[in-house]
């Protein structure tokens, strides 16, 4: 074709002035009389503008540059992919949550998935344990056992550990706040079970800074609770270089609302502050980030946000590496995620619609680059009996987007949309604007400390509810196309008081038969090692042998850390 | 029948006089609510007040003040005092709406029966304290509390009400928030009675320490040599650590202005504040009628100045009280 | 009018039990706000003793609970007893979350005067406390 003849301008100039010229002579006639669907067209959650057309000018505009901006899989930045084959050699793994109950009933679930071929299982707690606390202690009646699994001593690991661990190759433990007595529990049991460590991961969520940040099961005040994660992070690291010592859920700052600028910049702020503490402890950026750099991403039906969030992620986490520590190796500058569908976005009302949710937003997780696993939630998650066919659903959507829909037969094939491509450098450039703001104010302890965080999400809690009531936002079968007479039983997972007293006299039986003065010397060497400042995870082990429970040690810590009550924060006061 | 705010005044004076939690709190909400009914009950347990020390808790946002108001009650308690706080936040000017959140922070307190903590917005009222603050803590008093602590915001120059307010004022301020430092600088750290540097494990604190310690010396300086000098302390509120000093402070200065006289005389200098301002509040509303309008008018037509108007209002009233 | 001024509705908000989802009651604090309204929240991890105590003292005309967790079936009628107890039985006792259909007669039964399911709106809640606040000073005036 030839080039109509002039004055030499730049492709995007030339484009620029052709754009233009569809706006006035093609589409602002076929406007004429008419009005658009929306005032203001914008995404979800970062309620950013929705230009009509994207082109070729807008990634001019914003200084696009393929070689520095997206470059090539498995190489930095790595915003194609981490995996220089993305998923054509494995998918990603495919993932569900396991069951929970008291330590015998956990681990019957736990044989039967593994009898069904799943290698991993993921390990969660009721309220009093993720909250320092006994089953006996009168402050968690009610809870006890159902969230999760209660845990109170060794005993009731060991009982939960009878398992073929021929067959388990990944364990993931959700203990935030207690981490270290967690992480010293598991060692223990593992240890009476004669299982080598070295023969399967653990990976503990060590998730502290989020829980002060929106999820709200803490224990001690900020500055200790780094401490202790960074205790555990460190012992990994020198003890059992083959094991995962955190997990960095940014997953739970998304039901919280936060957009995702803030997703990206709050996590990845969160994971410097823990980066930064390990590396006063005299490691080094290329041996620290390699164990630090473990996110689980969530995405929401926008599913361009979706997309290039997960885009973003990975280049934001390869540049951070690279810029504020100068990280060089490709395992310090490689993110890792899981990714999944959030359940938010899921309506009690009509629930098989969410069967269409799951599939576009798994999809949205596909195109964005699914990273390591998926993980999808059941279309009925507002009701907790998750029914067989649920479970079957959701394990079934994910090999519908692999084998079905092709869309990870090539790696990264959105790159390259002006819109994408424009989206994902907008929420980079974005994020980084915000963690300079984070860093400045001190890094993301601090911004805990002073509430900026809370605050932020408070905020955005109480103006996407408006939007949603007031109409701006449209979710079908909540305020649009919704049954008037609709009714939606919500079950919930009946409190078995039975089981909460059998806990309760087990843990009393405990402490009636074994060596008392064993424990109190143990839990007396746990507050001295808090005092000076010691790792953590040593003096817990010795505790936890003595079967002193897991409320005794926490409040050794307690007695020395004191107690964290900033609920106010958290409520975004 | 609605017991929305039921209650007969004197019913309600003679049993929060007794001591009874329930009718202390329906009684600051009249107060709160400026109920007719308050007039009756004020005059009930009037006879009852003086005794109460009031202590002002006041600093920047973040400084902590709710944390360490809860470990001073930790404190009191422990020595036997009975203790109320009278926690104020502000109003919204747009809705009338206020999100009160202090107590959360002292939420341990929240069963013992020496202990009632109270949240209050400022409705409308500038200086950080809302118009029912004074009456509350004569509430408090007549009850029995030892120790009546007021909290609030004091950020610049505005909020310092509780100044006027408290015998002993307590200025919180807390490392790392540079310029918290120059809102300090400015009139509160001349009315303080304690300073406390709050998160006193921070990185920080030295310098924060040595700038307020220049400060209270250069205010020193300008006292005659005898005068008492003014504590500055350290407290890590949230291990609880610093009670025991702050508190014996507390009682330090409470000792101090008995010896002095000055417990009194802050007493009646308030009380007589207090006629003053609901004087002024009578005389407005007396005047506000259909007289006001007509002058207003005037001023908007430029007819009259705002002064003359003023005079006018004023005749308006001399005139009403002769007739009658 | 009748009265010179307008005397806000107060409030008190808390949650029962070990669960900390904040997202719901932040938004209700907030929209409660906004309304005119002053919101005295309790704090997390409360007790009915708690809840109980923090009413009398703020003398709140509502008590406003939120609830994710199963317990509601014994903390909930508890804190209505308690409040019962106190005399403060004119408090409306509201409550929201996770509350399944055959639970309410229970709950009502027990004194909570009006369940919120998860997902309410917001200006329902705000016009149900209004209306109710409108009838409890329409009576008063009687």
């Amino acid at each position: 074709m030839n080039r109509p003849s002039g004055p030499i301008v730049s492709e995007g100039e030339d484009i620029s002035r052709e754009a233009q010229r569809w706006e006035r002579e093609t589409r602002g006639p076929a406007l004429e009389g008419r009005t658009e669907r929306r005032e203001r067209f914008e995404t979800q959650a970062l309620k950013w503008p929705i230009k009509p057309l994207y082109t070729p000018a807008d990634l001019d505009a914003a200084g696009f540059d393929y070689a520095a901006d997206v470059g090539y899989p498995g190489e930095y930045p790595y915003t194609r992919s981490t995996r220089p084959n993305g998923h054509r050699t494995d998918f990603w793994t495919m993932t569900q949550v396991t069951g929970f109950g008291k330590g015998e009933d956990w681990s019957k679930r736990a044989r039967y998935m593994l009898d069904q071929g799943l290698s991993g299982l993921i390990l969660e707690y009721d309220l009093a344990t993720t909250n320092g606390y006994d089953s006996d202690d009168p402050i968690v009646e009610g809870e006890v056992g159902r969230a999760g699994m209660a845990l109170d001593s060794l005993e009731d690991l060991e009982n939960a550990f009878d398992l073929p661990f021929d067959k388990l190759k990944y364990l993931m433990s959700v203990c935030n706040a207690p981490q270290p007595v967690n992480l010293a529990m598991i060692i223990a049991a593992l240890e009476r079970k004669g299982i080598d460590p070295a023969d399967f991961v653990l990976h503990i969520v060590n998730g502290i800074l989020i829980e002060y940040t929106c999820v709200g099961r803490y224990i001690y005040p900020p500055e200790h609770g780094l401490r202790i994660a960074t205790d555990c992070i460190e012992y990994i690291i020198r003890n059992h270089p083959n094991w995962a010592p955190i997990s960095i859920i940014s997953a739970q700052l998304q039901p919280a609302k936060a957009n995702p600028v803030q997703e990206i910049a709050f996590s990845l702020a969160i994971a410097c502050a823990h980066i930064d503490a390990v590396l006063e402890r005299g490691l080094d950026i290329d041996t620290v980030a390699p164990y630090i750099n473990h996110f689980v991403v969530n995405v929401d039906m926008d599913f361009f946000e979706g997309v290039c969030k997960l885009r973003a992620f990975r280049k934001c986490w390869a540049r951070l590496m690279k810029e504020r520590y100068g990280a060089t190796r490709p395992e310090a500058l490689r993110i890792r995620m899981m990714t999944s569908p959030t359940t938010i976005a899921l309506t009690l009302q009509q629930p098989l619609n969410n069967i269409a949710r799951l599939g576009i937003m798994a999809t949205a997780c596909a195109l964005g680059g699914a990273g390591e696993a998926m993980t999808t939630p059941l279309y009925d998650e507002a009701h907790a009996l998750p029914a067989e066919n649920a479970i079957r659903v959701g394990a079934a959507i994910q090999h519908i987007v692999a084998h079905e829909t092709g869309v990870a037969e090539t790696i990264d094939p959105l790159a390259g949309s002006y819109y994408v491509e424009t989206l994902t450098k907008q929420m980079e450039d974005a994020a980084f604007t915000e963690l300079d703001k984070i860093f400045a104010m001190g890094g993301a302890v601090k911004a805990i400390d002073t509430g900026y965080f809370q605050r932020a999400l408070g905020r955005e809690q109480y103006e996407r509810n408006k939007d949603l009531e007031e109409g701006r936002r449209k979710w079908v079968g909540v305020n649009h196309l919704a049954k008037a007479d609709e009714k939606r039983e919500i079950e919930i997972f009946r409190l078995d008081d039975a089981m909460e007293e059998e806990q309760v006299q087990k843990v009393r039986a405990l402490r009636a038969r074994r060596d008392q003065a064993a424990v109190d010397s143990a839990l007396e060497k746990v507050r001295q090692a808090a005092r000076d400042g010691a790792n953590m995870v040593p003096p817990c082990l010795e505790a936890v042998k003595t079967y002193a429970t897991h409320g005794e040690i926490c409040n050794a810590m307690r007695d020395v850390f004191g107690v964290h009550s900033a609920d106010s924060q958290l409520m975004g006061i | 029948m609605a017991a929305r705010s039921s209650g007969e005044p004197n019913d309600i004076a003679r049993r929060l006089l007794d001591g009874e939690i329930a009718a202390g709190a329906r009684a600051i909400r009249w107060l709160d609510d400026r109920d007719p009914r308050c007039a009756t009950l004020l005059s009930a347990i009037y006879a009852h007040t003086g005794k109460a020390q009031i202590v002002g808790v006041t600093g920047p946002p973040g400084a902590g003040k709710s944390t360490l108001t809860d470990m001073l009650v930790s404190e009191w308690r422990g020595r036997g005092k009975r203790v109320a706080v009278i926690a104020v936040d502000p109003s919204s000017p747009f809705t009338g709406g206020a999100i009160l959140g202090d107590r959360v922070r002292m939420a341990r307190h929240s069963v013992d029966p020496g202990v009632f903590i109270r949240s209050l917005g400022t409705r409308g009222q500038a200086g950080g304290l809302s118009r029912s603050t004074h009456d509350a803590a004569l509430v408090f008093d007549a009850m029995g509390y030892d120790i009546v602590v007021v909290e609030t915001v004091g950020v610049g120059q505005d909020e310092i009400d509780v100044v006027n307010l408290a015998h002993t004022t307590i200025i919180v301020a807390v490392p790392g928030l540079g310029d918290e430092i120059q809102a300090v600088k400015a009139g509160i750290m001349e009315a303080g009675d304690i300073f406390v540097v709050n998160k006193a494990d921070r990185d920080g604190y030295d310098a924060t320490h040595r700038q307020m310690e220049l400060i209270l010396h250069l205010r020193a300086s300008a006292l005659p040599p005898d005068a008492p000098a003014v504590p500055l302390l350290r407290a890590v509120a949230a291990k609880g650590e610093g009670a025991a000093e702050i508190v014996d402070a507390i009682a330090t200065h409470r000792v101090q202005l008995g010896e002095a006289g000055e417990f009194a005389r802050q007493n009646s200098r308030r009380a007589r504040e207090q006629v003053l301002a609901l004087v002024r509040d009578g005389l407005l509303s007396r005047m506000i009628g259909m007289a006001a309008d007509t002058v207003f008018e005037a001023v908007d037509t430029r007819q009259i100045d705002p002064h003359a108007a003023a005079a006018r209002l004023l005749d308006t009233l001399a005139v009403r009280k002769v007739a009658a | 009018m009748g009265t010179s001024y307008q005397r806000p509705l107060r409030v008190l908000l808390a949650k029962l039990g070990m669960d900390t989802h904040t997202v719901g009651v932040t938004i209700i604090g907030h929209a409660l706000r906004e309304a005119g309204m002053e919101v005295i929240f309790t704090g997390l991890k409360q007790t009915p003793e708690m809840v109980c105590s923090a009413a009398i003292q703020e003398d709140v005309d509502v008590v406003g609970i939120s609830t994710l967790s199963a317990g509601h079936t014994r903390s909930l009628p508890k804190l209505a007893r308690l409040l019962r107890e106190a005399g403060a039985e004119d408090k409306l006792l509201v409550a929201g979350g996770v509350i399944p259909e055959e639970d309410k007669p229970v709950l009502e039964a027990a004194g909570v005067d009006r369940i919120f399911t998860m997902g309410s709106d917001t200006r329902d809640i705000v016009a149900y406390l209004n209306a109710w606040w409108k009838e409890q000073q329409s009576e008063e005036a009687a």
